[in-house]
């Protein structure tokens, strides 16, 4: 059965993207958004059961493999995808109707939605190297024209700076990655299958220096598209500038998809080329990462730049876990993937609810939203502590497996370091969401336009997720998520 | 025949420096193109050699996409919105561009020689140019203001990219070089898009100009 559900999962957004594209009115398109992302909700999760059963589910061949790794990833794609995709209804309806946007401008945005969505469900499910290579690269290719999506000057400078880095970035991965396959040529000779299982077989007996090589180019290429520093200058940019629905698909899971091609690298290296190594590599730009952003977060103004520093935070603190090689770090980096997923397309939701309202970034010109949008502020303080890691909520439980996972690696300097890190970051995070929402109301109070109430469906959903998994990860999730740490620390 | 690929692989690097001191986008344009006809020649010498079938296909897909199609997306695209007989500004003068090229190209040789290759279809030399030819690419894309002259940097350097993959995995089937072509094709219309738009918005092609964003 899984022979078919894999290639049905891929055809869906793309026959989304289709009828879109040919679709006029405005109803038609959210109906055919959101029963495509319902479809592609319950496909993955059927294939998501069939995996942490034992199965692994793959066609064509290797070229389409799920995965433990991908797993995590694919269970990223396609529910923050669906929570974006109904977001995406309420925020675009909300700009048709204020005549922010036109009604070509909506079915141009919802068809490069679809096709953004498939390149990403196609890298978490992507066995051939190559494959998955392209449809990673192909994320960037697909989301800048929805970066550029109001097309007034920032949001142009900020799309064009995303495709340029992120674009040589990729190359860099590619040139990683055609090591690789040369590494691969030294055991199985000129012509061989470059998929995931083949190679990995194979791994122990890869050349050295090559492996190392391959590693450190793909960390470096992939590095820039995951936005870990100092690679990093596009993301604040780009983040911010998009559309809210569309930031939370690029911080929340696009930049898990670049990841992905990463650590599906170190674990083809890290045999050969000594896993010591590699992993320093991903200690230092975790650690460079989480700095860079810290220091940004410190003396930011713009709140959604502020969340897009806090996604270099994040990824820098995903590359330290696995950087710390135990396996407590390994799978809180992984279960610190789903969270941030989640907790960041939360507070890009909320916060879009705020610019549709009063259509100013600015961390100072917003007071009293307790008073003035009582349902966005209680997202908005509960997503920041969410987010922040407070607990009970689920970031502090995998950022806590991350630092104590390196102190028993005897990382103590990255441990220590990552600590007071994520305390300034917290406090830098949480102040200024606090401020907006609990500080006096300002004497412009009821301005703007009330919001449909679309937008806070799957801002709440996410809500109860984020809390939900700070009290209880469901034993299907917990299986997907040490099956895949056991590929990157076995 | 190997005589033929060294000096195939020559003319790339050659055209690679044309691309470096181009001062008019129109120039940068006949240079891609050009480069991808020598390219498109490398892959047709490979299967002459090897007789494999999907080198041929590779190279009547790279003389059609990378020679033809693009450049003419390009020349069309420039002639729309950019003036193409204009000159274009540099970071890096003409003189110091063409010091810092030898010395990439130079580092590409070095690099080549520190990998250990299989031999396949292309020896170490071919290795030495196409990494050059991807560093070029790349201070062509940084060392440019010009919008439009980045483009043609980023896909110089996805040309060394294709040279590279004949050199190391010559052996890679097919399908995933039609994806990469694929990634190239698009990226390149969506990238001539946003020059497009940028020319519409801002009034100039010029990213100097592109600083509203910081912090």
């Amino acid at each position: 059965m899984s022979q078919t559900l894999i290639p049905v999962l891929l055809a869906v957004p793309l026959a989304a993207a289709a009828v879109t594209w040919l679709a006029r009115p405005p109803a038609v398109l959210y109906a055919v958004g959101a029963a495509a992302h319902v479809t592609i909700l319950a496909l993955a999760i059927t294939l998501l059961t069939g995996v942490v059963g034992g199965a692994e589910p793959h066609a064509f061949g290797r070229w389409l493999v799920l995965d433990h790794l991908g797993g995590v990833v694919l269970l990223i794609v396609a529910t923050v995808g669906f929570t974006s995709a109904v977001y995406s209804i309420g925020y675009l309806h909300h700009e048709l109707t204020e005549r922010a946007v036109g009604r070509g401008e909506l079915r141009r945005y919802f068809a490069l939605l679809h096709v953004f969505v498939f390149t990403m469900l196609l890298s978490a499910l992507a066995g051939n190297l190559g494959l998955l290579w392209t449809a990673i690269a192909g994320t960037t290719i697909v989301s800048a024209p929805l970066v550029d999506f109001y097309g007034s000057r920032e949001p142009l400078e900020a799309a064009w700076k995303y495709i340029v880095l992120t674009t040589a970035g990729s190359m860099v991965a590619l040139l990683g990655y055609l090591v690789l396959y040369q590494a691969g040529v030294h055991v199985l000779g000129v012509s061989y299958d470059f998929s995931f299982s083949v190679l990995s077989a194979v791994a122990p007996r890869l050349p050295a220096a090559t492996a190392a090589t391959a590693f450190l180019l793909v960390l470096v290429g992939f590095g820039a598209k995951a936005g870990l520093a100092p690679m990093h200058t596009w993301l604040p940019d780009a983040h911010s500038q998009a559309p809210s629905p569309v930031c939370a698909l690029l911080s929340g899971v696009e930049l898990n998809c670049a990841m992905l091609g990463i650590l599906r690298a170190f674990a083809l290296t890290a045999p050969a080329a000594g896993a010591g190594r590699l992993r320093l590599a991903l200690l230092a730009f975790g650690v460079l990462s989480m700095l860079v952003a810290v220091v940004f977060l410190v003396s930011q103004r713009d709140f959604k730049r502020l969340l897009a520093y806090s996604s270099i935070e994040q990824m820098g603190l995903v590359a330290v876990g696995v950087g710390a090689g135990v396996p407590l770090a390994v799978s809180g980096a992984m279960l610190q993937m789903v969270n941030h997923a989640f907790s960041k397309s939360l507070m890009f939701f909320a916060t879009g609810n705020l610019l549709l309202r009063f259509r100013t970034r600015a961390i100072g010109s917003v007071a009293g939203l307790v008073h003035d949008m009582p349902a966005t502020a209680i997202l908005l303080i509960v997503g920041v502590l969410a987010l922040a890691g407070a607990p009970p909520f689920s970031l502090f439980v995998s950022e806590f497996s991350i630092v104590s996972g390196a102190a028993v690696a005897h990382q103590w300097a990255p441990a220590l370091i990552v600590a007071a890190l994520l305390a300034v970051g917290f406090l830098a995070l949480v102040w200024p969401f606090n401020r907006m929402a609990f500080s006096a109301p300002p004497g412009s109070a009821g301005q703007g336009t009330t919001v449909n109430p679309i937008v806070l469906l799957p801002a709440y959903l996410s809500l109860v997720v984020v809390v939900g998994l700070g009290f209880w990860v469901p034993s299907p999730l917990h299986a997907l998520l040490s099956g895949a740490a056991r590929t990157l620390a076995p | 025949m190997d005589l033929t690929e060294y000096v195939l692989a020559g003319v790339v690097l050659l055209a690679t420096f044309w691309l470096l001191i181009a001062r008019r986008i129109r120039a940068a344009v006949n240079g891609y193109s050009f480069q991808s006809w020598a390219l498109a020649a490398v892959c047709l010498v490979t299967f002459l050699q090897s007789g494999r079938w999907h080198l041929l296909v590779m190279a009547l897909s790279t003389a059609a996409i990378k020679a033809l199609l693009i450049p003419a997306v390009l020349r069309r695209l420039v002639r729309e919105t950019v003036y193409d007989r204009r000159e274009t500004r540099y970071y890096v003068g003409v003189p110091s561009a063409l010091l810092l090229g030898t010395g990439l190209s130079v580092a590409g040789f070095v690099v080549a020689r520190q990998l250990p290759l299989v031999r396949d279809l292309l020896g170490e030399p071919v290795l030495g140019v196409s990494i050059a030819v991807v560093l070029l690419g790349f201070f062509i894309a940084l060392a440019r203001r010009d919008a439009a002259m980045q483009l043609t940097g980023l896909l110089v350097a996805e040309n060394g990219l294709l040279l590279l993959g004949l050199v190391l995995g010559a052996g890679l089937p097919m399908l995933v070089d039609f994806a990469l072509f694929l990634d190239v094709l698009v990226g390149a219309v969506v990238m001539g898009f946003l020059i497009a738009r940028m020319h519409e918005t801002v009034g100039s092609t010029d990213t100097s100009e592109l600083t509203r964003l910081r912090g």
